[in-house]
């Protein structure tokens, strides 16, 4: 049992932390989306990505991929969270997956080499057919009107040429960064599709959103401190205060919990063990709740400037709510958690 | 990383858990009196015997030494026997012990660490005074030399376990002229001196815990101070550079296990409306958050034993843990409060029952002993995240 970063890991880590510092830095992302280019991801940065190999990190070696396990694409996601990278990483990522154990290698290979994969939110848990098929009205995250969107359940995960639906009209996104549809399924089959059996890629996505999430946290935590440290009232620093100084520590804690939580969701799927189910639907709440939690601790933190379209931290608090419901949302995680047996 | 552990660590869990089942006590532990003396003390010597007197010790002190990943396997195994975390042996194998290693000459060392270890003897920490509790180096019990002796005049209080007690970790005033941090004095208390009055405390859940211990000019030898005159503080804390967060695995594991037994009480008993308690939506919600919370504790258990593992300095996880505990323990047991309803009123209701409102009533204390979950978060914001004071 070991949960520290290997000297490959804590590579992986700086290497994505200074690729998104450089080219999909916060700064980037705002003149993106506010000149009406969503995802707000330039699609030389997207390329760059792919080339790096971020998108088929996780994919088994003879599958054309890097090799690495879940754990270490948590460490790759919590840095894009951190970072408040936008675009479709998380469903490009899993859907070359699909692809892959859904046979069709030269899909998954254009996929992983940057060919962007958006993802499906249903509007009921009926809006997606036993095949994996869109059957109800959904919505569809950083979707392409010419490409492909990832569907998934607890049992199947599977693609979807977004061509195939009806009355796909773009609506504007609470996360300002993404670009979002509404839609409705006509049942069509899907593109490519794998059981959770041949491959969990429900849970390895409820691991990554944690991951995502990890990484707002502590963001949060690192952005209330550094204020509660400088900006001075009273002739003192405001963090001087308890009423600013606890909540900080709260945010701390709960950092913690959500990476700790990640790391042993994302190794618990890796090594298949008999609690995997529980280990990434706990990663996922534990995050969500943390993430909810640190992003309101640093909007009050911040004061007025908090409020403002300027600071960064309304951007966090949005793309909270886009992962807090990607995959279902608390509540209906928290109901599977009571059902699973008691975990190992 | 990884989360398996090794076929060696898989052998000890093994070991561990056969002599737990076939040695751990089967009656229960009685509540008041000598009794819960004997009762301690007979399952340290059987530990003892067994070679498992304490798996964090150094051997060169009797005990085991064992890697961090043993102890928490060690830990795990010991919490599903359902023994307490805490009971009259802490403060010597937890506290007392570990500070007498790192800072007490040699004579002294070899006179008390094998009667603890043994099960021979008791001992209790007289640090809370009524004036100094979170501000602990506020302390006023005096002290002062008197040939070859140390003569005590003061009062102490939340003493645990002060009258089942041989020897106190006594934390006392040697100068009043220097910086309060700069006069105490750590010294070893014989509980039997003259001069000692024992006065239990009734606490919250009806038992009595914890003492006022007074000290009308008690004579301790001067051999007795451990570290020098006025360096007590030190002393004192040097002990937490002993606790590398594997002892605490041990109410974290029995923590998941109520959980789990709340759930099946929830599924068991039906409410006032005669429908299964499980049926009320919030409550369900909230046991399956508990869940998932103590499973997030045990990731980062893991997280923090990882850490130590790899390092001399104790990461900020031990005050982490300790916050979170508190906060979660009181919440899971509440929930035991509201699964049992109207029937939570009666004391007894039936033995089961009871334990659970014992339980919630206990409760109450993780966020005050050993540290008020207040100063965890001075502690977090100041010495994690570099917040000004
Ligand atoms: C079950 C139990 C067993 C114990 N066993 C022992 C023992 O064996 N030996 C021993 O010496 N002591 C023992 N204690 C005492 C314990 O260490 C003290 O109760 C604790 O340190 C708090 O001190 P206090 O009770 O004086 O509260 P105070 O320090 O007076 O605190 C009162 C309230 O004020 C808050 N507060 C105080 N200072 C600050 C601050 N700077 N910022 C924010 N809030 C603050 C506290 O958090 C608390 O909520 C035990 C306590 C309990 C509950």
């Amino acid at each position: 049992m070991d949960l520290l970063p290997t000297p490959e890991q804590v590579e992986i880590i700086d290497s994505s932390a200074t690729f998104l510092a450089d080219q999909i830095s916060i700064a980037r992302t705002r003149e993106l989306f506010e000149s009406g280019e969503l995802p707000a991801v330039g699609a030389a940065a997207w390329s760059a990505a792919a080339e790096l190999g971020w998108f088929a990190l996780g994919l088994p070696e003879d599958r054309n991929g890097i090799g690495c396990g879940l754990a270490d694409e948590v460490l790759l996601f919590r840095e894009i969270g951190r970072r408040l990278a936008p675009g479709p990483f998380l469903s490009t990522v899993l859907a070359a997956r699909v692809a892959s154990f859904g046979g069709h290698q030269g899909l998954s290979d254009e996929i992983a080499g940057g060919r962007r994969v958006g993802l499906v939110i249903p509007g009921s848990l009926d809006a997606i057919g036993p095949d994996g098929s869109i059957v109800g009205e959904v919505q569809l995250v950083d979707a392409d009107p010419d490409g492909l969107v990832l569907t998934v359940t607890p049992t199947i995960a599977a693609l979807v040429a977004v061509s195939s639906l009806s009355d796909v009209t773009e609506v504007p996104c609470v996360d300002p960064t993404t670009r979002l549809h509404r839609a409705v399924g006509t049942g069509v089959g899907p593109v490519s599709s794998v059981a959770s059996e041949v491959d969990p890629v429900e849970l390895r996505g409820h691991v990554l959103a944690a991951a995502l999430l990890t990484g707002i946290v502590e963001w949060s935590r690192d952005t209330g401190s550094e204020h509660a440290i400088n900006r001075v009232q009273f002739d003192k620093p405001i963090g001087v205060n308890q009423a600013i100084k606890h909540p900080c520590a709260d945010m701390a804690v709960q950092a913690q919990l959500a990476y700790s939580q990640s790391l042993f969701g994302a190794l618990s799927v890796d090594e298949g063990r008999a609690d995997a189910e529980f280990q990434a639907l706990t990663a996922h709440a534990t995050a969500a709740a943390a993430a909810e939690f640190a992003t309101g601790a640093t909007l009050q933190i911040m004061g007025g400037m908090g409020f403002t379209h300027e600071h960064d931290v309304h951007l966090y608090v949005k793309r909270m709510e886009l992962l807090s419901h990607t995959f279902g949302m608390p509540g209906l995680w928290l109901d599977r958690l009571l059902e699973l047996p008691e975990p190992v | 990383m990884d989360l398996r552990f090794a076929a060696e660590d898989v052998a000890f869990r093994d070991e561990a858990r056969t002599w737990l089942t076939a040695n751990a006590p089967t009656e229960r532990r009685p509540k008041l009196g000598r009794a819960v003396r004997d009762y301690d003390l007979a399952w340290q010597r059987k530990l003892y015997e067994a070679g498992w007197g304490n798996v964090a010790w150094p051997v060169e002190y009797g005990g085991r030494d064992l890697p961090l990943i043993q102890q928490l396997i060690w830990f795990e195994e010991y919490a599903r026997t359902g023994m307490r975390p805490i009971d009259t042996r802490f403060v010597g194998l937890a506290h007392a012990g570990p500070t007498l290693m790192a800072r007490a000459s040699d004579e002294q060392k070899s006179f008390h660490l094998p009667k603890i270890l043994k099960g021979e003897v008791v001992w209790c920490q007289g640090f809370s005074e009524p004036e100094a509790g979170s501000d602990l180096a506020s302390l006023r019990t005096k002290a002062v030399v008197d040939g070859d002796q140390l003569v005590v005049t003061g009062q102490k209080i939340w003493t645990s376990f002060a009258d089942h007690s041989d020897y106190q970790e006594l934390l006392v005033r040697t100068n009043n002229d220097v910086p309060k941090h700069k006069g105490i004095t750590w010294v070893i208390c014989d509980m039997k001196s003259p001069g000692i009055d024992i006065r239990p405390i009734r606490t919250i859940e009806g038992g009595a815990d914890f003492n006022e211990v007074f000290y009308d000019e008690v004579r301790i030898p001067l051999a007795n101070v451990v570290g020098d005159i006025d360096n007590g503080w030190s002393v004192a804390m040097s002990t937490l550079a002993f606790e590398r967060g594997t002892a605490f695995t041990i109410s974290q594991v029995q923590l998941a296990a109520s959980v789990e037994e709340l759930i099946e009480l929830a599924r068991s008993r039906r409410s006032i409306n005669g429908r299964p308690v499980i049926d009320d939506d919030s409550l369900a919600k909230r046991l399956a958050r508990a869940r998932a919370d103590c499973a997030a504790l045990r990731s980062l258990t893991y997280l923090g034993i990882s850490k130590n593992a790899n390092s001399d300095q104790p990461g900020p996880e031990g005050s982490m843990m300790k916050l979170h505990y508190a906060d979660l323990a009181k919440r899971v047991y509440r929930l035991g409060i509201e699964i049992l309803g109207t029937r939570s009123l009666a004391i007894p209701v039936d033995e089961d029952d009871t334990e659970w409102i014992d339980k919630h009533l206990i409760a109450y204390s993780t966020s005050i002993g050993g540290g008020t979950s207040e100063i965890q978060r001075n502690i977090i914001g100041e010495r994690v995240l570099g917040l000004p004071r």
